[in-house]
C-alpha cells in the first residue's frame, strides 16, 4: 500500500500561519510500504489530522490523497470499512476503547470481526506488555497507560499493510514502551507493513525515516 | 455480534419500548378483531339464502299531495329509467306497463258466489315473474287470458273476507277452476274473454297478465292517456349492497323496506367497522411513532459508541444490524401476542354467537393474517430504514 499526498493540507490548517513543511502542500509526498516513519511535530501541527485523513475519517482537506493510485475521495464507505478491517490499523490517541467492556472484550470486539488472533496469542501479547492480569477488568477502571497497552494489542489483532500509532507511548513507562515498540516492529516486519508513529519529539526509538511536519 | 449487542443495548431505557409494544398490540387487537367481527357478521348476513339470491326490488315514487289533487302525474321518465339501469347494483330493470282501456270481470260459475268488479292489469317481462307455468303465454288464437294474482289477495280472501262473510275458503289448487269472464272495453269495440288464474305471486303485488297480451290489447283497445310507468322492477345480484338503499333514498323513491333490510344492516356494519378501523389506525400510528422515536433515542444515546465502532472498521450496516434484530424480535413478539389475543376474542365471540344460534367460524381468517403480517412488514421496513439512515448519518458525520 502506497500513500501519495499531492498539495494536501487540512482546511483548518489554512487558517494558521504557514510554516514550510515536508508534507503539507508538498507537490508530492509518499509513504512507502514496509517503511517506518516517525512524524514529529509539536501540538497543533496536524499529526492526528494527517493520520485521520489517511484513515478516511476526515475529508476536510485541500489537495489530493492517493492510495495505490486511487483517489481517496472516490473510496466509498464500504471500502474504507474493509481497509480498516484488513489493511489499515490505528492506535488512536484517544484510544477509543469501550469503558464498560473489559480489556479482553475490547480486544475481542476487533478480533471477532477479523478472526486474526487466537486467545493464546492475545494472552502472549498481553503478557509481553505486562497487562495480562488486567484484561478481565473493565477498561473504565484501568490507568491510561494500561489502556494504551490494551489499545496497542487491539490494533495488532488484525492484518494490516499500514499501522498508524498516534502518540501511543505517551503514558507507558520506558520498559513497557520498549517492549511494545518491539512487538509492533516484529509484527510490521512479519506482515511487511508500513508504520507511522507520531510524536511530540524526543522519541527514543529510531525509525527508518523522520518526518517533521 | 455479541459485543455489539452488549455495547449498544446496555444502559438503554427499555420502558419506552415496552410502551410502544403495548400500544402496537392494542392497535392490532382492535384492528384484527374488528376485521374478524365484520367477516363474521357478513357471513351471517349472506348465509341466509334469501339474501344471497338476487333480489327483485319494486321501486315506485312516493305519492305526493300534488298527484292527489291531479297536478302532474307520478311515474318514471325515460331518463330516470335509463339512469337506474346504469347503476352498478342493477342487473336488469323493467318498467311495469298497465292497461290503457277499462277492464271489468264477473264470475260465471254455479259453485262460486257472483262477483262483478272493475279491474286493472299490469305486466312485466316474464323473466321477472316468480310463477312458472306453461299456460303463461299469449297468442291471438288463445281462448282465455292467463292471470296471476298476488298471494296476498288469496290470503285476504281466505282468511279475512270469506270467513267473515260465511263464504267458502278456496285452496290454491282449486282456484284455476274459478270461472270468470273478463271484459275489455275499447272506445268502440268490446270483447269478452274467459279468464284463468294460473298462479299466485309472492314477488309482485299486482294483477298480472302476460306482457305480450297487454301490449296487444293496448294496441287494439287502448284509448286512455298513456301514463308514465309508475313502478319499476329491478333485479340486483347483491341485495346486501348498501348502494341500493342509498340510491333509492337520494332519489326520493320508495320501495318495500323489508327487502332491503340487509342492505341497511350492511351500511351500519360498514360504518361501525370504519370507525373501529379508524381508531385502530390512530393507535397503530401512534405506537409506530413511539417505536420509531424509541429506536432513534437509543441510537442517539449510543452516538459516541457508534462513531467509535465506525472508526474501528465497522460498516454502518453492521452497526445497525443489532437494532434491526431487536426491532424484528419485538415486532414478532407483538404480532404473536396480538394474534393470540385476537384469536381468543374471536372464539369468545363465536361462542356467544352460537348461543344466539348464529353460525360463526371461530379463530382467525386468512385476511386477518394477511393484514397483520402486511402491517408488521410495513412497520419493520419503515423502522429498519430509519435505523439504517440514522446510523449512517452518525458514521458519516
Amino acid at each position: 500500500m502506497i500513500f501519495r499526498l499531492e498539495n494536501l493540507i487540512p482546511l483548518p490548517m489554512l487558517e494558521i500561519p504557514v510554516v514550510e513543511s515536508r508534507v503539507w502542500e508538498a507537490d508530492s509526498f509518499r509513504f512507502e510500504p514496509g517503511m517506518s516513519y516517525l512524524v514529529e511535530a509539536p501540538s497543533g501541527k496536524g499529526k492526528t489530522s494527517l493520520l485521520s485523513i489517511m484513515y478516511g475519517l476526515r475529508k476536510d482537506f485541500r489537495g489530493e490523497l492517493f492510495i495505490n493510485d486511487s483517489n481517496s475521495r472516490e473510496i466509498n464507505d464500504r471500502q474504507w470499512s474493509e481497509f480498516r478491517k484488513k489493511k489499515l490499523s490505528f492506535i488512536f490517541q484517544g484510544l477509543e476503547l469501550f469503558d464498560e467492556l473489559s480489556g479482553m472484550d475490547n480486544i475481542l470486539l476487533k478480533n471477532q470481526v477479523t478472526q486474526y488472533r487466537s486467545q493464546k496469542q492475545i494472552m502472549e501479547m498481553a503478557d509481553k506488555l505486562d497487562i495480562e492480569g488486567f484484561l478481565d477488568k473493565k477498561c473504565g477502571i484501568l490507568s491510561f497507560g494500561q489502556r494504551q497497552r490494551v489499545a496497542i494489542i487491539r490494533a495488532l489483532c488484525q492484518p494490516f499493510e499500514f499501522l498508524f500509532a498516534d502518540e501511543c507511548f505517551s503514558h507507558i513507562d520506558e520498559e513497557n514502551g520498549a517492549r511494545a515498540m518491539e512487538l509492533i516492529r516484529a509484527e510490521c516486519n512479519r506482515q511487511n507493513a508500513g508504520f507511522i508513529l507520531t510524536s511530540l519529539g524526543n522519541m527514543k526509538y529510531s525509525l527508518d525515516e523522520t518526518v517533521n511536519l | 455480534m455479541k459485543y455489539l449487542f452488549s455495547i449498544l443495548w446496555k444502559d438503554q431505557g427499555r420502558m419506552h419500548l415496552l410502551w410502544a409494544m403495548l400500544g402496537t398490540v392494542a392497535g392490532f387487537v382492535l384492528l384484527l378483531s374488528g376485521i374478524r367481527f365484520y367477516e363474521n357478521m357478513n357471513s351471517v348476513l349472506t348465509q341466509n339464502e334469501d339474501l344471497l339470491d338476487p333480489e327483485y326490488i319494486i321501486i315506485n315514487k312516493e305519492v305526493n299531495i300534488g298527484q292527489t289533487l291531479g297536478l302532474g302525474a307520478g311515474g318514471f321518465s325515460d331518463n330516470e329509467i335509463e339512469e337506474l339501469e346504469s347503476q352498478p347494483f342493477a342487473d336488469r330493470v323493467a318498467p311495469f306497463i298497465s292497461n290503457e282501456f277499462p277492464i271489468s270481470a264477473f264470475t260465471r260459475s254455479k259453485q262460486f258466489p257472483n262477483f262483478y268488479t272493475e279491474l286493472f292489469f299490469e305486466a312485466v317481462p316474464d323473466e321477472f315473474i316468480d310463477v312458472k307455468s306453461d299456460d303463461w303465454d299469449w297468442s291471438d288464437d288463445k281462448k282465455y287470458i292467463p292471470v296471476i294474482l298476488p298471494q296476498d289477495y288469496l290470503n285476504l280472501y281466505n282468511f279475512g273476507f270469506a270467513q267473515s262473510q260465511g263464504l267458502p275458503q278456496i285452496p290454491k289448487e282449486m282456484i284455476s277452476m274459478l270461472q270468470f269472464n273478463i271484459i275489455l272495453k275499447g272506445r268502440e269495440e268490446k270483447a269478452t274473454y274467459p279468464g284463468k288464474i294460473i298462479g299466485f305471486s309472492n314477488r309482485i303485488n299486482s294483477i298480472l297478465v302476460p306482457y305480450d297480451f297487454l301490449q296487444w290489447a293496448n294496441g287494439k283497445y287502448g284509448y286512455l292517456e298513456k301514463n308514465k310507468p309508475s313502478r319499476i322492477i329491478l333485479v340486483s345480484p347483491d341485495p346486501t349492497d348498501p348502494q341500493i338503499i342509498q340510491y333509492i333514498e337520494n332519489k326520493g323513491y320508495d320501495t318495500i323496506r323489508e327487502k332491503l333490510k340487509s342492505s341497511r344492516l350492511n351500511i351500519i356494519l360498514k360504518f361501525v367497522l370504519s370507525f373501529v378501523v379508524l381508531i385502530a389506525a390512530i393507535i397503530i400510528g401512534l405506537a409506530f411513532l413511539i417505536f420509531l422515536l424509541s429506536l432513534q433515542l437509543m441510537i442517539s444515546r449510543s452516538a459516541e459508541k457508534i462513531k467509535r465502532l465506525h472508526k474501528l472498521g465497522y460498516h454502518h450496516s453492521e452497526i445497525s444490524r443489532p437494532y434491526i434484530i431487536i426491532l424484528l424480535a419485538l415486532l414478532i413478539i407483538v404480532t404473536a401476542i396480538s394474534l393470540v389475543i385476537s384469536a381468543v376474542i374471536s372464539s369468545k365471540l363465536a361462542r356467544m354467537a352460537l348461543d344466539w344460534s348464529l353460525d360463526v367460524t371461530p379463530g382467525l381468517s386468512t385476511v386477518t393474517y394477511i393484514v397483520a403480517f402486511g402491517l408488521i412488514l410495513v412497520m419493520f421496513i419503515l423502522n429498519a430504514s430509519a435505523i439504517r439512515l440514522s446510523t449512517r448519518r452518525l458514521c458519516k458525520g
